[in-house]
């Protein structure tokens, strides 16, 4: 008998966890009024907004404040959602969280805890039931010398389109439709003079560009410092990358890589949109797919941003640029 | 008398020589600091381009060789200071820190046989655009890095007091708050230390004998993750507003974010070309437009713009 009811008690507290693991309570994390505040964005209307980041290496950080916590959060194509350092939000309760594994900046990361962002509020945008991860992030913090709050992925900024200005040192935010139509009508005031088409993979963005006139698949990642290309690509698309020295580079999960940086030359992505010698990573780009949830050759990341001011729009699968003004002194 | 005076050298030798190792400990390119050397260093795999005459040539393709040393401590000579060839791809040159006048602002470049510059990438760490004669030219010397000690430099800062400490360092966010880079010198009932620093907002603080204090004479300040306060600078830089045309106009006002769109403040000045102001603004983002006779136009020579919180566009100038 009290093995019958020690397995009722049992099946119970399994239940329980099973109905908190699928809609967890967020207000045992975050109380009704968390919300994440870009304190120094620009916000010009109900749709659109302009925050301002700083670079930090290759990083694009902006502030933001959150459960009473100032901080930077990384802007991240490549990550799949938000994600909070661990550091500074601990889990209160780890009974009802599922394990996990979460992906973006650089690398896979193990044993994460999903956590329910009921309100994520960028000012008057009321970003609900976004699922964030929880990470220790405090390796990035350290070799960063920054306050490192979390990463701000795809789940976040899916719902915009996202013009990344390296000119201004601004991210636009501007929301859309379903179809991707932007709803403010007055968000950009320089012209668009070029655009590609590229396949949303899961959360990655992944573009068909060429190497010479080899094809390569892209993924598009705002979080990657350096460029990187795959050791097992076609030989042919190596023979246009000109190794200079041997790097050493850090993951999200805290695993040191050496990898080999040099140039890759002729990287093509359209028939008018093409690069001046890109600096570039050899790595092993295996591990890296399963985190992109997509096949990749390579992954454009900081260097891309830099060398073209682009505005990134998910639902219609496209990129615009905008022209680089020349610069007068 | 003479001894006393050979000392006195001695140690201002070992001063500046102690200033300059612990004014750098990053590996830049181009050189490196070993004690009291100066490593002049090129390796050939670290440039791709040539030039000679405004000409490029791919460096893979010239036969080296000798490489040369030159730069604005030997007037730029393109045969004096030869270098060793170490290995196949390097070559190095070292000479005493001494040799070098007390100032941190040194460009340099590498001549390859006597004729071809080496050329920087623009992107390299510390590449600096070149200029002759105040004019800006297609090309790129190496020099140190976004803040570094220099006597002529923009921001100097000063502590006063503290005269018991044994060592002041300024730490902040234009080093990624090292704690040794910027040893502060001291003076009379003070300690400062003059930076060349980009435009732009900056955190910092002073670490006295390890004890971190915020700037007391700065009332600018900022609280930090520790509940503790970050002193805050805002280095300006000068921005020329230039626009050509309007000779028959009577009067160009220049107004803008920066000024709060005065319509009469800044009044701009008459040219053979057009119009021109020169403002020294904070680093960030400015919107501006010209008023030509009251009437209120965008800058035609700059692309950049954007639309204001009531739909308006406005130019838009980036100081960075």
């Amino acid at each position: 008998m009290k093995k019958i009811l020690y397995r009722i008690l049992f099946y119970l507290i399994c239940i329980t966890e099973v109905f908190a693991s699928i809609n967890p309570p967020g207000n045992s994390f975050f109380s009704t009024h968390d919300e994440v505040i870009f304190s120094k964005a620009e916000v010009l209307n109900e749709y659109t907004a302009r925050i301002p980041f700083k670079l930090i290496d290759h990083l694009i950080v902006v502030e933001a404040e959150v459960l009473d916590k100032k901080g930077d959060f990384i802007i991240d194509t490549g990550s799949e959602t938000l994600i909070l350092n661990e550091v500074h939000f601990p889990l209160k309760k780890r009974f009802y969280s599922k394990k996990k594994r979460t992906s973006g900046v650089i690398a896979v990361m193990d044993d994460t805890f999903e956590k329910n962002v009921k309100d994520f509020i960028l000012q008057n945008f009321n970003l609900k039931n976004k699922v964030s991860d929880i990470v220790n992030l405090s390796h990035i913090e350290k070799a960063k010398k920054m306050h490192l709050l979390g990463v701000i992925g795809y789940n976040i900024l899916k719902d915009y389109e996202i013009f990344i200005d390296m000119h201004l040192n601004q991210i636009t935010l501007s929301k859309v439709n379903k179809h991707g139509d932007l709803l403010d009508k007055n968000v950009y005031a320089e012209k668009i003079i070029d655009s590609i088409n590229f396949n949303l993979k899961k959360h990655t963005i992944v573009i068909n560009g060429k190497v010479d006139n080899e094809e390569v698949r892209f993924g598009l990642d705002s979080a990657a410092e350096f460029n990187q290309i795959n050791k097992k690509v076609d030989k042919k698309v190596l023979k246009h990358f000109y190794p200079k020295r041997r790097l050493v580079l850090m993951g999200a999960s805290n695993d040191k890589i050496e990898v080999l940086a040099g140039k890759l030359f002729r990287v093509k992505l359209s028939e008018t949109v093409y690069f001046g010698p890109m600096y570039t990573v050899l790595t092993n780009l295996n591990k890296m797919n399963e985190a992109f949830g997509t096949n990749l050759d390579g992954v454009l990341g900081y260097e891309f941003f830099q060398q073209k001011r682009t505005i990134i729009n998910y639902q219609k699968e496209k990129l615009y640029f905008v022209k680089y003004p020349i610069l007068r002194h | 008398m003479i001894k006393r005076i050979v000392h006195n050298v001695i140690f201002l030798i070992v001063a500046f020589a102690s200033c300059c190792t612990y004014a750098q400990t990053k590996v830049f390119k181009g050189y490196k600091i070993e004690g009291d050397m100066l490593v002049f260093v090129f390796d050939k795999r670290d440039y791709e381009q040539a030039s000679m005459a405004s000409h490029l040539f791919d460096l893979e393709d010239l036969n080296i060789k000798n490489v040369v040393v030159s730069g604005e401590f030997n007037n730029w000579s393109k045969d004096k200071w030869s270098m060793i060839q170490i290995d196949e791809n390097r070559y190095e040159l070292r000479k005493k820190l001494s040799d070098f006048t007390d100032e941190f602002s040194w460009e340099f470049k590498f001549v390859i046989n006597n004729r071809y510059w080496a050329e920087p990438s623009r992107r390299d760490e510390n590449a600096v655009r070149a200029f002759e004669n105040g004019h800006k030219l297609p090309t790129y010397n190496l020099k140190m890095y976004l803040a570094y000690p220099d006597k002529s430099g923009n921001v100097t800062f000063k502590l006063n007091g503290y005269d018991t400490a044994r060592k002041v360092v300024l730490s902040g966010s234009f080093n990624k708050w090292n704690e040794d880079l910027f040893t502060m010198v001291r003076g009379k009932d003070c300690w400062t230390i003059t930076l060349n620093i980009r435009p732009g907002e900056y955190q910092y603080k002073f670490i006295i004998d390890g004890e971190w204090i915020a700037d007391p004479l700065n009332p600018n300040k900022k609280l930090n993750e520790f509940n503790g306060y970050n002193s805050i600078i805002n280095v300006k830089a000068p921005i020329n507003f230039m626009l050509n045309g309007f000779f028959d106009a009577e009067e160009v006002i220049l107004s803008g974010t920066f000024n709060d769109w005065s319509e009469n403040e800044y009044k701009m000045t008459r040219t053979k070309k057009g119009w021109v102001m020169t403002l020294m603004l904070s680093g960030g983002k400015h919107h501006y437009k010209y008023i030509v006779d009251n009437e209120w136009i965008l800058d035609p020579n700059n692309p950049v713009r954007e639309y204001d919180y009531d739909g308006n566009v406005n130019s838009v100038c980036m100081v960075k």
